[in-house]
């Protein structure tokens, strides 16, 4: 459960986020919006690289203010990158190794945990390969293992469809849908990809200029005059 | 493949047995002039591993180890002859008494990195320095500085190695106890948070990795690593020069760091061969010594242009290379 509560954020004389009110309680949430819309501003301010200027954000209660930036992994909230992040010099196990030694792990042997993350996305097979052998899919994979692994609460993935081929991006798809109920946890995806989008998450959130036009169930999100116009234009001038 | 990895315990059996009988016969065959140059040689292993552990984990750039070398050394000397306790206990001192002094040293590298720093602690080096230069090394004399107006005594040797041979033997041991024990911070927790501070610091933080208890801890192990190879340096020689520590030579050990590899094990060893072994080897052939400057020199334009892991990273494609012809030759043969 996220609580936004009047967020902004101003960077010079440009809001990021524009008093943004709103609580997310689906188990995957969409996040759409224009370029500079603010999405990724909002995963910024929720995993702690960016302080609100005005506004608290609560997860599942707690607010984020009293938890310091390094402390944001090991509470759940966890994330991966539009431009990934992988340890190019660590094995795709050390990879999730260097997360777990940071979170709860529930008393669970590690050895297993690495295991059961890397299984989950599809990459057992690769435990002992170095993250620099790993193609742009896999890497893709791993920062969804890292991010599952220890307890997570709130998992945000920024773009993680982008640039993959079909295949891959249907097996991202299931990944995404199968978080939930492998994890507990809620998911908060931005992408760019209105199939991807409304194929996994029961809600959605569009952002315009740092403000909320739409939330609501994702087909009717997606159907709403006001995001055609503002986000999906140029569909609507393909449609007529 | 499975089969090396079954050959693997026989192999490392036998590279330990060879590594044995070396380390007992090699120094009773070389004469006063090398057992001392190889010393240094040890010493300055340990010295170069302290830098390469920072540069290769972290990506940093610490120019005041050899500074620390000093420190190390200073307060080595100083317990053993104000407490005369053994040698073990004053070279653990010298450590601790560097980790300290690194850890200040690295206070800096929390907010600054690349050239900012190095500027930074080439200063603390040259802070050093001065202190070194104008109090000097304690030499068994009494107050809190440790001066004799007379005679200097020697730093007393461990046990069981009071003459060169035997301390050649325990400086090399000590040496790969410091390797084993980067070993352990690298293969472990430490190296997998250093990992991901050198991937991004936003990596880092949303793996959630204490970023600055983190690189702390690396300038703390460093600068341990610097005040071991200084105590060693005391050891070996028995006394320390006040101007043997000039904030030029903490380039030196940094620039052949580079040349000798810092990402390989072997690369530290190959940095104290030339920091010390090469100008004697140029002294045997009676060319002067500091030639071996200009040749430096030329090893790190090599380094940075065509090798960028250094001698080791060299001599790692020399043997796959050979392997590869050898393992072809195999090949056609069957």
């Amino acid at each position: 459960m996220i609580e936004i509560d009047d967020v902004t954020v101003q960077f010079g004389g440009v809001l990021g986020l524009n008093a943004l009110t709103a609580n997310l309680a689906e188990p995957v949430t969409g996040l759409v919006g224009p370029n500079g819309a603010g999405k990724t501003t909002l995963i910024n301010v929720l995993s702690g690289f960016v302080q609100p200027t005005k506004g608290r954000v609560r997860v599942d209660g707690r607010d984020l203010k009293d938890i310091p930036i390094r402390k944001r992994a090991a509470f759940g909230l966890r994330r991966t990158f539009q431009n990934e992040q992988i340890v190019e010099n660590l094995t795709a196990g050390d990879n999730v190794a260097a997360v777990l030694d940071n979170v709860p792990t529930d008393g669970q042997p590690r050895r297993l945990l690495i295991d059961k993350a890397l299984d989950f996305v599809g990459l057992l097979a690769r435990r002992d390969t170095p993250g620099r052998d790993l193609n742009a899919y896999q890497r893709r994979m791993l920062e969804i293992a890292r991010a599952t692994a220890g307890l997570p609460r709130l998992i945000m993935m920024d773009e993680p469809g982008a640039g993959l081929a079909q295949h891959e991006s249907e097996h991202l798809r299931d990944v995404i849908k199968a978080i939930h109920g492998y994890c507990g946890a809620q998911v908060l995806l931005v992408d760019h990809d209105v199939d991807l989008i409304s194929a996994t998450c029961t809600a959605t959130l569009v952002l315009d200029f740092g403000s909320p036009i739409a939330y609501g169930p994702t087909p009717n999100v997606l159907a709403d005059p006001k995001v055609r116009a503002a986000y999906l234009g140029v569909l609507e001038e393909d449609a007529t | 493949m499975p089969i090396s990895t079954a050959r693997l315990p026989l192999r490392a059996i036998a590279v330990c047995a060879g590594a044995l009988l070396a380390l007992y016969f090699l120094p009773a065959a070389l004469s006063d002039y090398w057992l001392r140059a190889l010393i240094s040689v040890t010493a300055l292993t340990v010295a170069s591993l302290s830098v390469s552990l920072l540069f290769a984990q972290l990506g940093m750039v610490s120019l005041a180890q050899y500074g620390l070398l000093g420190v190390g050394g200073w307060f080595a000397l100083r317990i053993s002859h104000g407490l005369g306790v053994p040698f073990e206990l004053a070279l653990l001192t010298g450590g601790i008494a560097a980790a300290l002094v690194g850890l200040v040293i690295g206070l800096p590298a929390l907010r600054m990195r690349g050239l900012y720093l190095a500027i930074v602690t080439l200063m603390m080096a040259g802070a050093i320095q001065v202190l070194i230069s104008a109090f000097g090394f304690p030499d068994g004399g009494s107050g809190i500085l440790g001066k004799s107006t007379g005679t200097r005594m020697m730093m007393a040797r461990p046990l069981l190695a009071q003459n060169d041979e035997a301390y050649l033997r325990y400086a090399i041991v000590i040496a790969g106890l410091c390797y084993l024990l980067v070993l352990a911070h690298v293969r472990g927790r430490p190296g997998r948070a250093w990992a991901m501070i050198r991937r991004s610091e936003v990596c880092a933080l949303a793996g959630g990795v204490d970023i600055t208890a983190y690189k702390v801890r690396a300038f703390a192990l460093s600068g341990f690593l610097a005040g071991i190879a200084g105590g060693l340096l005391a050891g070996g020689v028995g006394q320390l020069d006040a101007s043997a520590f000039p904030a030029s030579q903490s380039i030196m050990l940094f620039a052949l760091t580079i040349v000798g590899g810092a990402y390989s094990w072997l690369g530290p060893i190959v940095a104290g061969l030339l920091l010390r072994a090469f100008p004697a080897l140029l002294n045997d052939f009676r060319i002067d010594g500091n030639i071996a400057t200009m040749i430096f020199g030329l090893g790190l334009l090599h380094a940075l242009i065509t090798a960028p892991r250094g001698v080791a990273g060299q001599l790692a494609d020399l043997v796959r290379t050979v392997r590869r012809l050898v393992g072809g030759k195999r090949k056609a043969e069957s």
